[in-house]
């Protein structure tokens, strides 16, 4: 009987062709577009805003040393004088600009202290790359001073630098490749399932009520026990399509980027790619766990939809309560970010949802663990089985069935 | 068939079903007429096991409803007014689903709709999704699945309701043939026509109490008037629960 109902529930779902779109096949389109799109889009804005000959503002550009200026112009940057050089990068006549005080040569060269004024915006990405060049310049344009006045004092530039810093990245290469925007993820799984499932919970319990067809339902020789469960799975399948759609689209990102587009960038862009996350790397294993996550996750977000939306009249008051479930994945996801400040070790895999984006974190971070794994599928287990026995209890009472 | 002692059901303060008893014999077609808010609907959602009643008794087919609710569920079918039915899904389908709940084989339902297209020219109804439907195709595939398992008592609870005149003869025609040796239906509405044409008894209720139960004819001669309509308001009149502003005749 569980099974009639449940495959009831499907077939009544997947003829409602609006919501099969916009809750099953934009997930599958929107990772791979997300995962390509914003890496490509920062590299390739990078790459361009890098190799694109930009003019900048200069005021004082007689003043200048020949060779800063030749320093600026192979940073790919022409300098155009204004008059006034902070009100052109305000205006944004120029994205940045330079002022060249007067005296710049002699003073140097009699090997006294001078400073030049960078103009930029703060915030502003495309000043702050333009402006990057002009001290890029000023930078090796007074390498080249002071190696020039420790040469005449006869004094080995070596002397300047007499404790380096040498930094080693010691994350794994899983922890690497995982990039900055590994964290969207889980909370894109669990978001999709949350959308994929709700549209079947809600048509199952509200939306049942709504057209009268449970008052059917439930005069037929079925017991109470079958229909929650057969709801149930209905909704977690759906939930499931949307996740598993979710991972398709991670993993089809994952290796277009890495087999077809990553190569064809110069090496800033690919960095650049890299970081955000353009070199994740999907192994059978990691599937494997992810899947089982977004099952027991998908499980409990379709326990606790059909829980709270059999409480609803109507469809659109059900809607009205899914709305604020959406929080309580977004705010582990978003926690997701601070975790390395927030701790909480082990403890975190106890707490369900909050456990089940955890993992599958550490998951794509090749950072997950035998106990983390059990804790949390165990932590979920319990958390749907409980929320299913409520969920029965309220197909029980009189008040939620027939609430008017 | 059914045998309802002293039944009574409160939601909060109110007793919408106060100590109502009555008995419905095979073969009959009984009437239970009131105002909205009488108490018909939850009474017939009692005796259908869909609610619990705060005391009294109800046996439905030999079955006790409180007790063996399943066994009551197997043998009854209810039609609403509601006229619910799964928008997305065919005439065809929907009788299936239902159909399988009763354990009924593939085979048996394809027997069952097309004796219940004979009767009832279910035609279109059954290819075509219940989304589509026109009223009174809507209460027609109702009609069906509420006794494609060949129910021994049937329930029909206000099912003319907002259907045009055609709709509504099929409706009555179906209550009128459905009784027999095995089988009773109960039949719920406010209107006194419907209640004259089919019933063999009714019993008349107002807010939640059995205010006289009968033949037409004995109810008329109860109420003391010469039309069903008019003792109706006598009846409810003389049993001192209408109000001073006259609720009764709002009815």
């Amino acid at each position: 009987m569980v099974g009639r109902i449940a495959a009831k529930e499907i077939l009544s779902t997947l003829r409602d062709t609006r919501a099969i779109v916009s809750n099953l096949l934009i997930p599958l389109l929107l990772l791979p577009v997300i995962m390509l799109g914003l890496p490509f889009l920062l590299g390739g804005l990078f790459q361009r805003e890098a190799t694109t000959v930009t003019p900048l503002g200069v005021t004082g550009l007689e003043h200048a040393p020949h060779e800063l200026v030749a320093l600026i112009e192979g940073q790919n940057a022409v300098l155009e004088s204004v008059d006034d050089p902070e009100a052109a990068v305000r205006d944004d006549t120029y994205p940045a600009a330079i002022a060249i005080p007067e005296g710049l040569a002699a003073a140097l060269a009699a090997g006294e202290s001078a400073a030049v004024t960078v103009y930029r915006k703060v915030g502003n990405l495309r000043s702050e790359l333009n402006a990057g060049k002009l001290e890029s310049a000023v930078a090796g344009y007074r390498q080249q001073v002071v190696a020039e006045r420790l040469a005449a004092a006869g004094i080995d530039p070596s002397v300047l630098e007499p404790l380096r810093v040498v930094t080693r990245d010691a994350s794994t290469e899983a922890e690497r490749s995982s990039g900055q925007l590994a964290w969207l993820i889980p909370f894109f799984i669990a978001i999709w399932t949350l959308t994929g499932g709700q549209m079947a919970a809600i048509d199952a319990t509200a939306g049942e009520k709504e057209r009268g067809t449970l008052e059917v339902l439930l005069v037929a020789p079925v017991r109470r026990v079958e229909v929650v469960v057969g709801k149930f799975l209905a909704t977690t399948l759906f939930g499931l399509w949307a996740a598993v759609m979710a991972i398709v689209g991670f993993v089809v990102g994952g290796l277009l980027l890495r087999g077809a587009f990553l190569p064809g960038l110069d090496a800033g862009a690919a960095e650049m790619v890299s970081v955000m996350g353009g070199q994740l790397s999907v192994t059978p294993t990691m599937v494997v766990l992810l899947v089982v996550s977004a099952v027991l996750l998908a499980s409990l977000i379709s326990a606790l939809l059909i829980s709270v939306t059999l409480f609803a009249r109507s469809f659109k008051e059900a809607q009205s309560y899914v709305a604020p479930l959406s929080f309580l994945l977004i705010l582990p996801a978003i926690s997701l970010q601070f975790r390395d400040l927030i701790g909480g070790g082990d403890a975190l895999y106890w707490v369900p949802m909050l456990n089940a984006m955890v993992l599958m974190d550490d998951v794509v971070k090749g950072a997950a663990t035998t106990q983390g794994i059990a804790i949390t599928w165990l932590s979920l287990s319990v958390a749907v089985m409980a929320l299913l026995a409520f969920a029965h209890r309220s197909f029980l009472r009189e008040d939620v069935l027939f609430r008017t | 068939m059914i045998h309802v002692a002293a039944l009574t059901k409160r939601f909060d303060d109110v007793a919408a079903v106060d100590e109502v008893s009555f008995d419905v014999a095979a073969g009959e077609v009984f009437g239970l007429l009131g105002p909205n808010g009488a108490g018909k609907t939850t009474t017939l959602r009692i005796l259908a096991t869909l609610l619990r009643a705060d005391a009294g008794e109800a046996i439905v087919a030999g079955f006790d409803v409180a007790r063996e609710p399943e066994s009551v569920r197997r043998t009854i079918g209810v039609v609403n007014g509601g006229m619910g039915l799964y928008d997305r899904l065919t005439g065809r389908e929907i009788l299936h689903y239902f159909g399988r709940m009763y354990d009924l084989s593939r085979q048996a339902i394809e027997r069952r709709i097309a004796e219940l297209d004979d009767l009832l020219t279910l035609g279109d109804a059954l290819s075509k999704r219940a989304g589509t439907f026109s009223t009174g195709m809507k209460q027609k595939v109702v009609i069906a699945r509420a006794v494609l398992h060949d129910p021994r008592v049937i329930f029909f609870d206000e099912v003319t309701s907002g259907l045009d005149v055609m709709a509504r003869r099929a409706v009555l025609d179906v209550v009128k043939a459905y009784p027999s040796a095995e089988r009773a239906v109960v039949y719920s509405t406010h209107v006194m026509s419907e209640v004259e044409e089919l019933c063999d008894r009714a019993a008349v209720l107002y807010r939640g109490r059995l205010v006289a139960d009968g033949t037409v004819a004995e109810l008329i001669a109860d109420g003391g008037e010469d039309s069903l309509e008019r003792s109706f308001f006598a009846l409810v009149e003389r049993s001192g629960l209408a109000s001073a502003n006259g609720a009764a005749v709002a009815a």
